[in-house]
């Protein structure tokens, strides 16, 4: 009982990460970017709702209704001012420029917002649980994950069968090829961009709901990003899914064991992975 | 015959401090297939990419519809009416015949009813295609996938073709079967470039013919009228 | 070429090179003999400084040249580091002996995280190389023989005298900057040096050029772990302290990342520059905190953007004049 809870835990755990990880995985599929500033936009997402609740009377949604045009605003100038410069065929400036864009960030937080650990007001909602056979169950988690369960469905379908998904697939393939069918690839990087910023913008109300955010915890949400997207597979945006809840259950059962142990059974399962199935958990066959 | 629907004048350009074109004044009437020969490296492609807006040109090195376009994007081109048939085939890998094709609709000149060409029309031409719509691009043989490729570019409705070694890695029987759809989209109004390395294909399937070297035009004229002796020699630069 | 020649050189001396060389001779010999002529507060700075430069030329070397961008280089110094202090503390193995015996642990280390992380490419190899260096530390702080988070200390150090102590640091420096930054020299222009100055150009047309890419990243990944390990050693015992916090802190990869971009990448005099401007900004700026931290951030963003040489780079637009040349030139000679 006590390891099927975990596991429960886990997979309401991975629902935020999954929101973490969804971004991540449409900006790499499209753009072969990795933005190392990915969870520290994510704070400072977090950081601008903690303060928005400060001074306007917004319920939670209002909050969400608030932040997520913020969010794509944030992520249009991100793509505007520096993505789009760095894209190509090598892959180190786009790293060291948001790995330098992380360090400001983290630090022009502290400056701004001071070291200090901080949370929505709780409103219930963070408190609210319900009760199946004896497991207690979060409202709020519960809410993260199907809220990323619609995310990733509604994503994946987009993909899938929309104007923007298949201009998007064709640049990620083959960005002049697209470009010679009348794509705009800088458009779709755009709104790429956008998309994912925008997620993050949602991601960041449920973790100012659900814990405490500080400057300094962008990194750690990066890297659980990034073992989500590994451990499903690179590409597919259900397979971060899945990897977010691999990852939430090892944290969560690790954490059963010792609670010193529930982020480094994270990344053991992900070093794991890398060992035995390095292309992902849900990778097509080459 | 009225002025020409594509136009280069004294097109230069290259990649980067290389230079590979020379000065390249070419043109393409209305209706219209010219082809253009040269051997490897020649700078053929080069010159495919210029006046599609992958390479750096001044605007008036290339006029289309009488107006400057040279330099423009080429998502734009497509919008103008120009599209290309790539060295290569690059189509796009993950995604299904039919996507490949939607590709193209979704960004073309106009809509897949108004426009000459339509996925059922493509289909008629190519009847593989239609059998196979479904299959991921990676599931077609060499042949199939160049269908695809010309189809992906004729469903942006353009009104002038650009074709980049069509014939390359196919076998003949194949490239024949390719080559007997060029009639019809030349009946359907849409003028064509035809770059190739093949020359009596080259010869056989154009109007008029241009040769290169070392990014130059050596030689110019009816493809009918130009012996073989002259194409050998400009194109060789015996 | 017409005309026989009678006589080619290859040449690689530079009139600056020399001037380079004789100057690193007076730096060692200055750096060996400063505990008969410096303060201690000097001395203490000067095995800062050999360690930045250290850190940064094995970070130089992987990026730079091997095309692998760490963002984990924190692993190594940590388990150097610790490896020190156990064998010093724990098995009474004189220290300075022990330095030399740590640098085993980042070979160690080194060689299972380049097998499992080579799958990942560009961008993820950089994060998966995080993600290493935090199991590192979580391991290392859940061991309850290393005395858990709360670190160890060094106190066999406090045997020797002060100035027998700094005679031995300033040897250790001496040799870390030799086998660091010498040794870098050295491998950049051995045969090993062209196949990765290809390999940095262009890594495709190396390997068909019969250099054998794997193998190589393999060696420097491995090379570089053991260097940047050999600093972290170096620069525990000098604090007399190790935490899990402090040895695995990520800021060690953001120090040679800003040190060799602004620096200039792919040019050991880049990483030699951005130390010196490290340095002696964190001297000057460092008590600004996070402010600093900011300007140190964008500016690597602004490099990364716009001038992907560093300052190595936009002086080198100046003039060519390399300390350590590494390409060779031919000379002809007429001598009749």
């Amino acid at each position: 009982m006590q390891w099927l809870d975990a596991i429960i835990q886990g997979v309401l755990l991975g629902g935020m990460y999954a929101q973490y990880a969804l971004g991540m995985a449409l900006m790499f599929g499209v753009m072969r970017i990795v933005n190392i500033a990915h969870g520290d936009v994510m704070i400072l997402l977090s950081l601008i709702v903690i303060s928005l609740a400060g001074v306007l009377p917004l319920g939670n949604i209002g909050l969400i209704v608030v932040i997520v045009p913020i969010a794509v605003l944030l992520g249009w100038v991100l793509q505007k001012f520096i993505l789009n410069k760095v894209v190509g065929a090598d892959p180190l400036p786009s790293l060291i420029a948001t790995f330098g864009l992380s360090i400001a960030l983290q630090n022009l937080m502290l400056e701004v917002w001071s070291a200090d650990t901080r949370s929505l007001p709780n409103s219930g909602i963070a408190s609210a649980s319900f009760e199946i056979g004896g497991i207690y169950l979060g409202v709020l988690p519960v809410l993260v994950l199907m809220c990323a369960v619609v995310l990733t469905g509604g994503l994946d379908a987009v993909l899938r069968y929309s104007r923007f998904g298949r201009g998007l697939r064709a640049a990620a393939a083959d960005t002049e090829a697209a470009a010679m069918t009348g794509v705009d690839p800088k458009r779709i990087y755009a709104i790429a961009t956008a998309i994912a910023v925008a997620i993050l913008g949602l991601a960041a109300v449920f973790a100012a709901l659900r814990a405490t955010v500080s400057p300094s915890d962008g990194s750690a949400q990066l890297i659980y990003a990034f073992e989500a997207v590994i451990i499903g597979g690179m590409g597919s945006l259900w397979g971060a899914f899945l990897g977010a809840m691999v990852l939430g259950v090892a944290q969560a059962i690790g954490l059963r064991i010792d609670p010193g142990l529930g982020i480094l059974f994270g990344h053991l399962v992900f070093l794991a992975v890398l060992a035995t199935r390095p292309e992902g958990i849900m990778a097509r066959k080459k | 015959m009225s002025s020409p629907i594509l136009s280069t004048h004294a097109l230069t350009g290259g990649y980067g401090d290389f230079q590979a074109l020379f000065g390249i004044d070419l043109h393409l009437d209305k209706g219209e297939v010219i082809s253009l020969i040269g051997a490897n490296g020649a700078g053929k492609s080069t010159f495919l990419k210029s006046i599609f807006g992958l390479l750096p040109v001044a605007p008036d090195m290339v006029r289309f519809e009488n107006a400057p376009v040279g330099g423009t994007p080429a998502h734009q081109m497509v919008r103008k009416g120009i599209s290309m048939v790539p060295e290569g085939r690059r189509l796009f890998t993950g995604m299904s015949v039919e996507e490949n094709m939607r590709v193209a609709i979704d960004n073309a000149r106009m809509s897949e009813a108004e426009g000459p060409w339509s996925r059922e029309r493509l289909f008629q031409l190519f009847p593989i295609l239609k059998e196979k719509r479904r299959q991921p691009i990676e599931n077609l043989s060499g042949g199939q996938q160049q269908m695809v490729a010309i189809s992906r570019a004729l469903l942006c409705q353009p009104k002038v073709l650009l074709c980049d070694e069509i014939s390359l890695g196919l076998a003949p029987k194949v490239i024949r079967e390719i080559y007997a759809v060029l009639p019809e989209i030349s009946a359907a109004g849409t003028s064509i470039v035809l770059v190739e390395q093949d020359v009596t294909l080259a010869r056989e399937a154009s109007d008029r013919l241009y040769c290169m070297l070392e990014g130059r035009i050596t030689l110019s004229g009816i493809s009918q009228d130009i012996s073989r002796e002259a194409i050998a020699s400009a194109y060789f630069g015996a | 070429m017409t005309q026989p020649f009678q006589h080619a050189r290859v040449v690689r001396a530079t009139p600056s090179s020399r001037i380079a060389m004789s100057l690193c001779v007076i730096v060692l010999v200055g750096l060996v003999t400063m505990p008969w002529w410096a303060s201690s507060g000097n001395i203490r700075w000067a095995i800062e400084l050999s360690c930045y430069l250290a850190i940064a030329q094995m970070w130089n070397l992987l990026a730079g040249y091997a095309g692998l961008v760490s963002v984990g280089q924190q692993a190594f110094i940590g388990v150097a580091g610790y490896m020190l202090f156990v064998l010093a503390q724990n098995f009474g193995l004189n220290p300075f002996v022990a330095v030399i015996l740590s640098l085993i642990a980042p070979a160690v280390l080194a060689v299972p995280t380049y097998l499992l992380l080579r799958r990942l490419d560009g961008p993820y190899f950089a994060i998966g190389t995080w993600v290493v260096a935090e199991a590192v530390r979580l391991t290392t702080s859940n061991i309850d023989y290393l005395n858990a988070g709360a670190g160890l200390t060094l106190r066999v150090m406090t045997q020797y005298s002060q100035h027998e102590r700094e005679i031995a640091f300033v040897l250790l420096c001496a040799l870390l900057l030799v086998a660091t930054i010498g040794g870098s020299y050295w491998l950049l222009r051995s045969r090993v040096g062209l196949a990765l100055t290809a390999m940095r150009d262009n890594p495709i047309a190396a390997a068909s050029q019969g250099v054998n890419v794997g193998q190589l990243r393999f060696l420097i990944f491995v090379a570089a772990a053991v260097g940047t390990g050999f600093a972290g050693a170096i620069y525990y015992m000098a604090q007399l302290r190790i935490t899990p916090a402090a040895g695995f802190d990520p800021f060690w990869a953001s120090m040679s990342i800003f040190i060799v971009m602004v620096g200039g990448i792919g040019a050991i005099e880049g990483a030699i520059v951005g130390a010196l401007i490290y340095f002696f900004a964190d001297r000057l700026f460092g008590e600004y905190g996070s402010a600093y931290l900011i300007v140190l951030g964008l500016l690597t963003l602004i490099i990364a953007l716009y001038a992907r040489g560093g300052v190595w780079g936009l002086l080198k637009k100046l003039g060519d004049h390399p300390w350590f040349p590494v390409q060779r030139k031919l000379v002809l000679e007429d001598k009749r």
